[in-house]
């Protein structure tokens, strides 16, 4: 059990940057995880804690203990690789006392035994102690690794993209499952995944992370209802994606209401006024709005306050579906609705945006702006 | 429609057996009359096929009248030992080669690969000279050496594709899991690979075993090695088929029973990609 603290940490792969100046302090027993595209050097940072490689600058700490000057071997840090790395000459006992046997531990063999049996079973694979690697289906070769990380008991626990070889039903009842382990066991854990459902549902805290460096650092909903940015954060959580739109600032009122214009229309989006408020220190005229399919409802045309456009498409999911709107200026809308309602293609259409629900971006740099709606738990983290 | 198919497979079937039974016959016949000639006399060569008045006297000749097994021991010891040398510094070149990223690696690689470009018989001459000045002409280790030349690209070029064949993923966790690099390399890496270090070091005694060239010019009386001095027996007067097909026999000997004894391994090695995770 052990905090752990990054400072600064750098690594550049030839000319080729892996992360860049990443700091981050993640709590004991906590559950991190680590979201971010292909390529954004998520496992980089975990070969980095668990010294698999050296930094090129920066440093980490385990339990307040510098690590840098550590073999991967003295650092107590278990790791589960995305390709298992299971041995392959070594049957699933043998794989999962491997840890325990080494001459770092020199557990006595009944013990290892007593230990490894009880990890199995926690794991579910004590039936298949004696089976070859080979002859395990792409889950139990998943149980074996996350097993043979587990029986250390380590400090700090690493995970790269556990689930993602495994098939979409498996992958979400081991999330499940994972969810239920992570309260028995308590170890820090840094879970590295492409997944934002798996981030959000697993993490305690979520470090979205592109292109080597931190996005944004909040508990799954700061991410989720506050994203730092349009490009990084927003589009990257949330399916169907967050619709993102241009829009001009209008002052109303003598200087103390605002309204949005957007897609096209004369229709006025009313500004909450807490967020006018912090809106009116920027001086923007145009700003960037984000609001989720979610937040776009269906209403009679005609009525007040309503957008328009036809259906572009229309894709039944079982209980919701995903209609695409082509507003009038010719923006995609994606809304998600009830699937007992048909829709057919270019069909006119009026919808709604819960103004409440909109996120406010920078419209030069992306930037998260302001927010109203939605009470946040208070944890001032990062 | 049922029994046509079972017909053409059953032919299938019979071609098959029988193209490989002529191809077993094609490739065991000239052992088969090697042993042969081995146990004919003298006088009966050329006059019989099959039937013949068997006899050791060949055998006879080759090893206790005549210094052959002193030179069946050189060659023994010399390609034994040059197989050694060339897992000690082959295993670790292929697994640099394999996972290091260096400069001029590939470049390295096809040097050492280009080794066995050229015809021996091409670079002989002026390695005779040098051999000559530095004292390693007729010596053990002088053919030791010159023997790299030849088994030495063939292990690094298999054993590389084996450990290339290794998720690096495995020998980090490995070390995670509380092991050095050296036990990593010897507990994990070693077995994982040994398919590929049988095979090579099989092909590798094989060649390095029928070598011809080079003790035939680097070696005299010394180190000369049983393929150089088999020839001896079709020396001045006659022609002794009998007792060269003795010498071969004796000589083919190591071979067959280490083949015999490893097959298992070399099937596996030598197919590759045998190492799955």
């Amino acid at each position: 059990m052990a905090s752990v603290q990054i400072q600064g940490l750098t690594k550049w792969y030839g000319k080729r940057r892996g992360v860049e100046d990443l700091s981050l302090e993640i709590n004991d027993k906590e559950f991190i995880t680590v979201f971010g595209p292909a390529g954004a050097g998520k496992t980089t940072i975990l070969s980095l804690i668990a010294g698999i490689i050296a930094p090129t600058r920066g440093s980490v700490r385990i339990g307040g203990r510098i690590v840098d000057d550590l073999e991967p071997a003295d650092r107590n840090v278990a790791m589960v690789f995305e390709s298992y790395a299971l041995y392959p000459q070594l049957n699933v006992f043998d794989n999962m006392a491997f840890p325990l046997r080494s001459p770092k531990s020199r557990m006595a063999e009944d013990k290892v035994k007593n230990r490894v049996l009880q990890y199995a079973r926690l794991m579910k694979i004590d039936h298949l102690l004696d089976r070859p690697i080979q002859a395990l289906s792409n889950g139990q070769r998943q149980r074996t690794a996350l097993g043979r990380a587990l029986v250390r008991q380590p400090d700090v626990f690493l995970l790269d993209e556990p689930l993602s070889h495994l098939d979409a039903k498996l992958r979400h009842s081991m999330r499940a499952e994972l969810k239920e382990m992570r309260t028995q066991l308590g170890t820090t854990t840094i879970y590295v995944t492409h997944d934002y459902l798996e981030a959000m549902s697993l993490g305690d805290r979520v470090v979205v992370i592109n292109q080597g460096k931190i996005q944004q650092v909040g508990t799954p909903k700061e991410v989720y209802f506050k994203p730092a940015s349009v490009e990084e954060v927003a589009k990257q959580f949330g399916d169907p994606e967050i619709n993102i739109v241009d829009a001009k600032l209008r002052i109303v009122k003598g200087g103390t209401q605002f309204q949005l214009q957007i897609l096209g229309e004369n229709t006025p989006l009313a500004v909450p006024p807490e967020v006018a408020e912090e809106l009116s220190a920027y001086q923007l005229e145009n700003v960037r709005i984000g609001f989720r399919p979610a937040d776009v409802k269906i209403a009679k045309d005609g009525k007040k306050d309503v957008f328009h456009g036809l259906v572009y498409s229309f894709e039944p999911l079982g209980t919701t579906s995903v209609l695409t709107i082509d507003a009038v200026d010719g923006t995609k809308v994606r809304t998600i609705v009830d699937s007992h309602q048909f829709y057919g293609v270019d069909q006119r259409i009026a919808f709604k945006v819960e103004p409440e629900s909109v996120i406010y971006f920078n419209p030069v740099n992306g930037k998260f702006l302001a927010r109203s709606g939605v009470m946040l738990e208070s944890r001032s983290h990062g | 429609m049922k029994t046509g198919s079972s017909f053409f497979q059953l032919l299938g079937q019979g071609s098959k057996t029988f193209l490989l039974l002529v191809y077993a016959l094609f490739a065991l016949f000239p052992l088969v009359w090697m042993v042969i000639m081995s146990l004919k006399p003298d006088n009966q060569m050329f006059s019989t096929t099959f039937i013949f008045s068997p006899t050791l006297e060949n055998y006879d000749a080759v090893f206790l009248r005549s210094d052959y097994s002193r030179f069946f021991f050189n060659n023994l010891c010399v390609s034994v030992l040059a197989v050694v040398v060339s897992l000690v510094v082959g295993v670790p070149a292929a697994y640099a080669l394999a996972r290091f990223q260096f400069k001029l690696k590939e470049d390295i690689a096809f040097t050492i690969l280009s080794f066995r470009f050229a015809p021996e018989i091409l670079v002989i001459l002026p390695l005779f000279l040098i051999y000559q000045k530095i004292g390693l002409y007729d010596t053990y280790l002088g053919l030791i050496w010159v023997y790299q030349l030849i088994t030495l690209p063939l292990l690094i070029w298999i054993l590389r594709g084996f450990f290339e064949d290794i998720s690096p993923d495995i020998e980090a966790a490995a070390q995670l899991d509380g092991y050095s690099w050296w036990q990593v390399f010897l507990r994990l890496l070693l077995p994982l690979v040994r398919p590929g270090l049988v095979a090579a070091g099989l092909l590798c005694f094989i060649f390095a075993w029928n070598s011809f060239t080079f003790p035939l010019l680097l070696s005299a009386s010394n180190a000369q090695t049983s393929t150089v001095v088999a020839l001896r027996f079709l020396a001045s007067d006659t022609v002794h088929y009998g007792q060269v097909a003795a010498a071969a026999t004796i000589s083919a000997l190591p071979e067959v029973i280490l083949a015999l004894l490893i097959q298992k391994h070399l099937v596996r090695g030598l197919s590759f990609g045998a190492v799955k995770g």
